[in-house]
């Protein structure tokens, strides 16, 4: 075995897998006789399990739809410009409330164009729509079947009481739910529904909104369209390429629901 | 898809993982991400086949890190950084983060760029000694420097954090 001064430089190759193996007997014998360097090297473990930790949900978060469509080029960045400014934020984070903005979904453009927050809403809605309602086993993390659970799991998550509209009346049964990053920290819940010709809708909603209005948004090279509401401190978007009209109506009877139930 | 897509696409998850330690905010690593994602395509050619797509994507969103990072630093705006950037930065409140992880990823905003780069490189991202000298382009023996300030001032930080947290309690 070789025999070696260790010093404080062999906790960080320890802890980083760095040191030699034929090291290694030598150096835990060197930790045993040392509790200044034992103490040491438990805290930069525990402070790597933190870091760890802290981070791992990322892996688990769906990918935004803007960074798959660079990879597969089917936006066209032009967003770039006005995109926020990472580095910025960066530099300056206290000072500059930057990226709540997120400049995806190039080529949206307003029917009826409220506050930033409300357009925000509704490309996240849509976007959220786009890429998951097309999916057919993967649509939703939790299925219908499991509603009582989808509820509370969802109410859990995005902070808010949350009941799963019953839209038979307008012709859609829901399929399930999905948790998904709003913007900035927040969580939004996304309930998929489809009728009986397949055709679906999802019904968008987060706790994020200190503002009130409503209206409409869609895509000028067409797709899916989103009614949105702010109200009561949560926000929500019914998406879907339904007729304007029956759009609306399944709002409505979406909107109602999701008051009583939060009011119950 | 091709086979390259492919593998950039797989990669998405840890360049947001990494980005999101550089910077915290999560549209602005999103954003860091992107204009990476953006890079590496223009220049898929460069990309030797058998070459490690994860090395050769962190290579990228890493220099475009440091780039920024030193602009920002030479036009004197990393001055507006307070020392007590780390708590400010906490504002979004939300429930997501427990007390534990803000309290680290803001400890982490506030050690110096090049030492949060290398410390997270190996420490979350699990990369080697050699390999994360090669994506930061830096010598072995600098990356271990930087690698063991990061730690010593990221638990000088942690304990900051939690003796002024100690004090807040008492005081109520």
């Amino acid at each position: 075995m070789t025999r070696r001064d260790f010093s404080e430089r062999d906790i960080h190759m320890a802890l980083d897998g760095e040191l030699p193996g034929e090291e290694r007997m030598a150096y835990d014998a060197w930790l045993e006789a040392n509790p200044e360097m034992k103490a040491k090297s438990a805290r930069y473990i525990a402070d790597r399990a933190a870091m760890r930790s802290a981070f791992a949900d990322v892996m688990d978060e769906p990918v935004p739809a803007r960074l798959r469509q660079v990879v597969l080029g089917e936006a066209p960045s032009k967003a770039s410009a006005w995109r926020s400014r990472w580095w910025l934020s960066a530099a300056a984070a206290v000072m500059l409330a930057v990226g709540g903005l997120g400049g995806y979904v190039a080529g949206v453009d307003s029917i009826a164009r409220g506050g930033e927050g409300d357009d925000q809403l509704a490309e996240q809605a849509i976007a959220a729509h786009v890429t998951y309602a097309a999916e057919n086993r993967h649509a939703v993390e939790v299925p219908a079947s499991d509603k009582d659970h989808l509820q509370t799991w969802l109410s859990n998550r995005v902070g808010l009481k949350l009941v799963a509209p019953d839209l038979a009346a307008e012709g859609f049964e829901l399929v399930g739910g999905r948790l998904l990053p709003a913007g900035g920290q927040g969580k939004a819940a996304m309930l998929l529904y489809e009728d009986a010709k397949g055709e679906r809708i999802s019904l968008y909603v987060t706790a994020d909104s200190s503002e009130t209005s409503k209206g409409t948004y869609a895509a000028e090279t067409g797709g899916p369209e989103a009614v949105y509401w702010l109200d009561k401190g949560y926000a929500c978007a019914v998406v879907g390429s339904l007729p304007r009209e029956r759009l609306s109506d399944v709002a409505k009877s979406a909107y109602g629901q999701l008051v009583a139930g939060i009011s119950s | 898809m091709d086979d390259k897509k492919a593998a950039i696409l797989s990669e998405i998850p840890r360049l947001r993982r990494y980005a999101r330690s550089l910077l915290r905010d999560r549209d602005s690593a999103d954003d860091l991400v992107q204009d990476c994602l953006e890079r590496a395509l223009v220049r898929l050619d460069n990309w030797q086949t058998g070459e490690s797509p994860r090395r050769w994507l962190f290579t990228i969103m890493h220099h475009l890190f440091i780039d920024q990072m030193r602009k920002v630093n030479r036009r004197g705006e990393a001055a507006m950084l307070p020392l007590e950037a780390g708590e400010a930065q906490a504002a979004p409140a939300d429930q997501v983060e427990t007390i534990a992880s803000r309290e680290i990823m803001d400890a982490l905003q506030a050690i110096s760029p090049d030492r949060r780069a290398a410390l997270v490189m190996v420490a979350i991202e699990g990369f080697s000694y050699a390999e994360a000298a090669n994506i930061l382009g830096v010598p072995a023996g600098t990356l271990m420097s930087r690698i063991a300030r990061g730690r010593e001032e990221l638990r000088g930080l942690l304990d900051d954090t939690s003796r002024r947290r100690s004090i807040r309690i008492v005081e109520k």
